[in-house]
């Protein structure tokens, strides 16, 4: 074995380790530059809730208003689900079991939104303390809940619109 | 436009499910990266018997060929048990296994070892059993809630593990440190099971504790710090890892444990202060053993001091720690080849020195691939914990991944005298049983969480 092909030899075996690393990197592209986005199909146009607009054009963010007169959705085992109230699969229905529903583009989410508004780990619901909180996971566009931008974990009142995306949701007995 | 037929959305969105999480591709992606692992494996075997034999020797190679079949067989026993699993976790480990054989393998070479005195035969032997262990280990725990069951269980286990050593007749030491126990010609290290057993009883102990651990409390100098009583848990671990450094004398099992709590207190927590506390205990058990226990403060010389002549040539000096710094400088960027270098002449260069040894035939440019595969194990672990849905998962995984970082930086950074040195195994890589078993089941482990994780009901929109 002459010099000359044990040196190529080992450049080229550290070139291989180096591709089988780019590989891996390559296939968890998507954990550092977000899921890919999917086109909307052009019947379900991105539905933008009003509440939303009005929170876009807005100047600075509104505080969230005094939710204490509505009640709160209780972790008590009280049969609780959430229902889509806008976009293409409105009128479905989640029930809320476990601790906690993440709502994402990540295929982990347990309520996954392909669309071009939602970011990878967006939002999570969570049982806390006997009620259900509502917590941003810093998404790019955020979540608003009764039209007020969600900036730390509140509690979700019933039957109040919550937005996502171009998704809309409630939380219903 | 009304709304459509309840029955219609169901089914409409199960399709999108599938689509999403198409498990078909996941595993095409494994079985891809498990073939191009294998082909490194082989060819780093081929390099070896190039450079040391001239000739190929094909025994080794069929031997390697059969451990590339075991873990395509755990591949094909995840497409019906795990198929939503993480499919990069077992390539990586496939991939560092293999080039830890290889290494060990061109050392036994040089120093003439063959037959059982081989240490590389040993470690094939060991990585077909590690193996066998992680399939067994998919299958059996078919979800984590299984373990969660036994959150105390596993607590007294790690506790009865760590102890073994010391029961006579049983435990043996090894270059003054009593981690090993003796079954017939085997050794083993129960440190390194009891290292799972301890995150998953942290784990399944944080969840049911950890709202009084964050909430109460009063503040001081800017942090929130726990009651008297709440203290219990972390003086307790810190007194085991205490224990296990001056009993056992083996100051990086003590540390691991010790920093294993601490990363899934903080994680369940989220309070700064359990971190600043634990560091100071620490920090002042290292100054307490620093002057009280000669190995510790022998290891303490020999890192800040290591090119002093006294300390190079004292018994149980830093020679080892100079040779293996000479081998990584001989290496350079590049490295030697393998095969090319003399990594033997470092002492215990095929266990604690691996990184050294493959540093001098690999370079920096390898030495750099080997990290970032690491960082990647790593990386994907704490993803899986980052998607979980419940605290247990979370944290298990933290702890699981959190335990190959850690180990990682105490022996990498014992070898490249960032730290002093302590003798841990480098995860996957170095040879040793017991090691490649829990890593192997660690794996195993992570690949159950992400299954389980990704495959929770729920719904697609969009």
């Amino acid at each position: 074995m002459s010099e000359l092909t044990l040196l190529i030899l080992r450049i080229g075996f550290l070139i291989a380790l180096w591709v089988f690393v780019f590989f891996v990197v390559y296939a968890v592209r998507s954990d550092l530059f977000g899921q890919r986005v999917r086109k909307m199909p052009v019947a379900a146009p991105p539905a933008v809730a009003p509440d939303a607009r009005a929170f876009l054009t807005s100047a600075q963010p509104r505080i969230a208003p005094p939710v204490s007169s509505v009640e709160t959705a209780p972790a008590d085992g009280t049969p609780l689900k959430l229902v889509i109230t806008s976009g293409a699969l409105e009128g479905q229905e989640l029930p809320l079991q476990g601790d906690v529903i993440t709502i994402g583009r990540s295929p982990d989410s347990s309520l996954v939104i392909q669309d071009d508004y939602t970011s990878t780990h967006h939002a999570r619901l969570e049982t806390r303390g006997g009620s259900w909180l509502l917590r941003d996971l810093d998404s790019t566009n955020g979540t608003t809940l009764a039209g007020a931008r969600v900036t730390s974990p509140v509690p979700i009142p019933l039957n109040t619109p919550i937005v996502v995306g171009s998704m809309t949701f409630e939380v219903r007995r | 436009m009304s709304a459509p037929a309840p029955d219609f959305v169901a089914t409409g969105s199960i399709g999108r499910l599938k689509r999403v999480r198409s498990s078909q591709r996941m595993r095409n992606v494994e079985l891809i990266l498990i073939l191009v692992a294998s082909a490194i494996n082989v060819a780093s075997l081929v390099l070896v018997q190039w450079a040391v034999l001239d000739t190929i020797d094909a025994g080794p190679l069929a031997i390697c060929g059969l451990l590339a079949v075991l873990v395509l067989s755990i591949h094909v026993a995840m497409r019906f048990v795990a198929p939503q699993a993480d499919a990069l976790i077992l390539p990586i480990a496939t991939v560092l296994n293999g080039l830890g054989i290889a290494e060990i393998y061109r050392i036994d070479l040089a120093l003439g070892n063959e037959g059982w005195d081989s240490l590389a035969n040993k470690q094939i032997a060991w990585t077909a059993l590690a193996l066998g262990s992680a399939l067994a280990t998919i299958i059996v725990i078919k979800h984590q809630r299984i373990l969660q069951r036994y959150t105390y269980v596993a607590g007294l286990l790690a506790v009865l593990l760590i102890a073994l050593p010391m029961v006579p007749g049983l435990g043996i030491s090894i270059n003054g440190a009593r981690v090993w126990i003796q079954l017939g010609t085997l050794t083993f290290q129960p440190g390194e099971i009891a290292k799972i057993a301890l995150a998953v009883f942290f784990a399944g102990y944080l969840v049911q504790r950890r709202e009084s651990l964050s909430m109460v409390g009063r503040t001081f100098l800017g942090m929130r710090f726990p009651r008297g009583r709440d203290l219990g848990p972390i003086i307790v671990v810190w007194a085991l890892s205490m224990a296990v450094i001056v009993f056992q004398r083996d100051l990086g099992t003590g540390l691991l444990f010790f920093g294993l709590f601490l990363v899934m207190l903080y994680v369940a927590t989220g309070r700064g202060s359990w971190v600043a506390l634990g560091l100071s205990l620490v920090g002042v058990g290292a100054v307490i053993a620093n002057q009280t226990l000669d190995y510790v403060n022998g290891r303490f010389a020999n890192w800040y001091d290591a090119f002093n002549d006294a300390n190079f040539s004292a018994d149980g000096g830093s020679y080892q720690l100079v040779q293996g710094l000479f081998g990584l400088a001989h290496g350079g960027v590049i490295g030697t080849g393998l095969g090319e270098g003399m990594p033997e002449v470092t002492p215990v260069s095929q266990s604690d020195y691996i990184i050294a040894s493959l540093g001098e035939e690999l370079g920096l440019a390898g030495i750099f691939a080997i990290l970032c595969l690491y960082l990647l194990l790593v990386g994907r672990g704490l993803r899986i914990g980052f998607a979980g849905h419940d605290d247990f998962s979370k944290l298990l995984a933290v702890g699981l991944s959190f335990t190959i970082a850690l180990q990682c930086f105490i022996v990498i950074g014992g070898v490249m005298r960032v730290i002093p040195l302590t003798g841990l195994t480098t995860p996957f890589l170095a040879a040793g049983g017991s090691s490649l078993v829990a890593n192997w089941i660690i794996a195993a482990l992570l690949l159950r969480l992400s299954d389980s994780i990704r495959s929770e009901p729920r719904l697609v929109v969009g």
